[in-house]
């Protein structure tokens, strides 16, 4: 049996409307809870700066008293990789393009490069400069690796 | 003595050799050259390869040295293929090495990997109505998943008899990505939608990356249970990544363990291409659907990307919609440089890390499905 005759013998177009429905549903559900979930963590961490649940007598917390950015934990085998970049950025200008990093890190074998140098960039170790190029900022490479 | 010769010379390679198994050796050679010379995923293509010369020695029948042969050493080791034990493995590797903070720092992206499965679907009716039973239709819809493992594990449910030639072409599309989605990129998308630039993606925090797998694991397999041994080897290493108590064993799970499970996977799909059982109609025909597949899936994606910008307020670049199939990273760096090559400071690799790891989990529920209403 072919064509159109066998696609409607095996219930071919209801299998796969239901398949897209199902994986569609799965993968927009799963979107939904984790747009969500740092707002729910960050109300469990601190449920004072969410206006419904602040006390009445409660002033609102200024700015100081908002915690600071958390600076991203770099583990034993990430300080190494931060050491491995340090090294390839150090055989570029002073200002150069992410992408030539990048292309050296994946050349020279550097693990988990694209992780690894977006973790760079949240740490502020690299940093951008406004126009397009990005600089090696020592003082923050120092404060991770010490 | 001549007998002997005889005898001997019967049993030879050169005896036995038809021009099948002849040109299952040279399609060998060619996976061998395209991952050692060209770097098309030689992980892959060079392991299948020479698994393909493995098998594709022509042999007295008996001896048990055929994959085929119940009693043979290749045999053992395709077990692991046959009964799906070495793809959650190699998914137990991939979400060891997976870092989801970019899918997490924009979940919209995530249905991009959704819209690109609709490939596989398309795909299932196109080969229904070539005549393939809806199981086999099922495990070659899979491949526009782009995702082998998976390809692999769906057919050694559904279609066992259809391994090889499934397997080899889930692999060479994934390995052609940069061949295959370039030109369907150009022709779908306008020179100013390349031009688009991603916002910096919001910090995740480590907490949310613990999390996620968690979260992830339980709402898909709660929805599609067949998912499962895909999907909980891929949030158990992703788990394990992210947990960093845990380092030892993610490490283990992304080095040694996907290592070997890939070796033996690539090998013995590679040797189960025998020249008189891979060299049929269908085999022809499953390489047609399974191009059809990826170019529908990569389409999709990109249709899709586009169709969002139509409500999103801040634009997305829709060439990200062409990772949203599940060939990781490779898809993504095509994005990143089909997008370079309109301006080469546009840097969206990171950015197409999302849909595309939110390929691999649409691609396994995907498979899920198909085997839940195929079984």
């Amino acid at each position: 049996m072919y064509g159109l005759e066998a696609i409607q013998a095996h219930n071919g177009w209801a299998v796969a409307v239901v398949g897209i429905t199902i994986v569609f549903t799965g993968l927009v559900v799963l979107s939904l809870i984790i747009s969500q979930l740092h707002k729910v963590l960050d109300f469990i961490s601190n449920p004072n700066k969410f206006e419904v649940f602040r006390p009445a007598n409660v002033e609102p917390a200024d700015k100081k008293d908002e915690p600071v950015e958390e600076v991203p934990s770099f583990t034993g085998a990430q300080m190494e990789t931060a050491r491995q970049y340090r090294m390839l950025a150090r055989t570029l200008e002073d200002e150069f393009l992410l992408p030539k990093l990048l292309n050296l890190a994946v050349i020279s074998g550097v693990d988990k490069p694209h992780a690894n140098l977006g973790l760079l960039v949240r740490a502020g170790v690299i940093t951008p400069d406004g126009q397009g190029f990005f600089q090696w900022n020592q003082d923050a490479f120092d404060r991770i690796i010490s | 003595m001549d007998a002997l010769f005889l005898e001997f010379f019967q049993n030879t390679g050169f005896y036995l050799c038809d021009y099948r198994y002849i040109i299952m050796i040279i399609i060998g050679c060619i996976f061998i050259y395209l991952g050692i010379a060209k770097h098309y995923e030689p992980l892959l293509l060079v392991p299948i390869g020479f698994g393909m010369l493995v098998g594709n020695i022509p042999i007295f029948k008996g001896l048990g040295l055929g994959i085929y042969e119940s009693n043979s050493v290749l045999h053992y080791l395709y077990f692991g293929v046959t009964q799906g034990i070495y793809p959650p493995l190699i998914f137990l590797g991939i979400g060891a090495m997976t870092d989801f903070s970019t899918l997490l720092a924009r979940p919209v992206l995530m249905l991009l990997g959704a819209a690109a499965q609709a490939g596989i679907f398309i795909t299932f009716i196109g080969a229904l109505a070539l005549g393939f039973a809806p199981n086999e239709a099922s495990a070659i819809g899979i491949i526009g998943g782009a995702d082998g493992p998976t390809a692999i594990f769906l057919t050694a449910k559904l279609a066992p008899r259809l391994i090889g030639p499934i397997a080899v072409a889930a692999y060479s599309y994934m390995a052609l990505v940069p061949v295959i989605q370039p030109p369907i990129m150009k022709l779908l998308t306008s020179r100013e939608e390349r031009l688009i630039r991603m916002e910096e993606p919001r910090e995740v925090s480590k907490k949310e990356k613990v999390i996620f797998p968690i979260v992830a694991f339980l709402l898909c397999c709660f929805l599609a249970p067949a998912a499962l041994p895909l999907l909980g080897m891929l949030c158990f290493g992703n788990l394990l990544k992210e947990a960093v108590v845990t380092e030892r064993l993610a490490v283990a799970a992304r080095n040694a363990i996907i290592d070997t499970a890939t070796i033996l996977l690539g090998l013995t799909v590679g040797a189960s291409t025998q020249g008189d059982v891979f060299l049929t109609g269908s085999s022809v025909r499953i390489f047609v659907l399974g191009a059809c597949s990826f170019a529908i899936a990569t389409a999709c994606g990109l249709l899709f990307a586009k169709l969002m910008n139509l409500f999103l307020k801040t634009k997305i670049n829709p060439l990200l919609g062409a990772a949203g199939v599940s060939a990781v990273p490779d898809s993504a760096r095509v994005v990143q440089h089909v997008g370079q090559q309109e301006d080469p400071t546009n840097f969206l690799l990171m950015h197409a890390m999302a849909p595309n790891v939110s390929g691999v989990i649409g691609s396994a529920i995907a498979a899920g499905v198909l085997w839940s209403l195929m079984a």
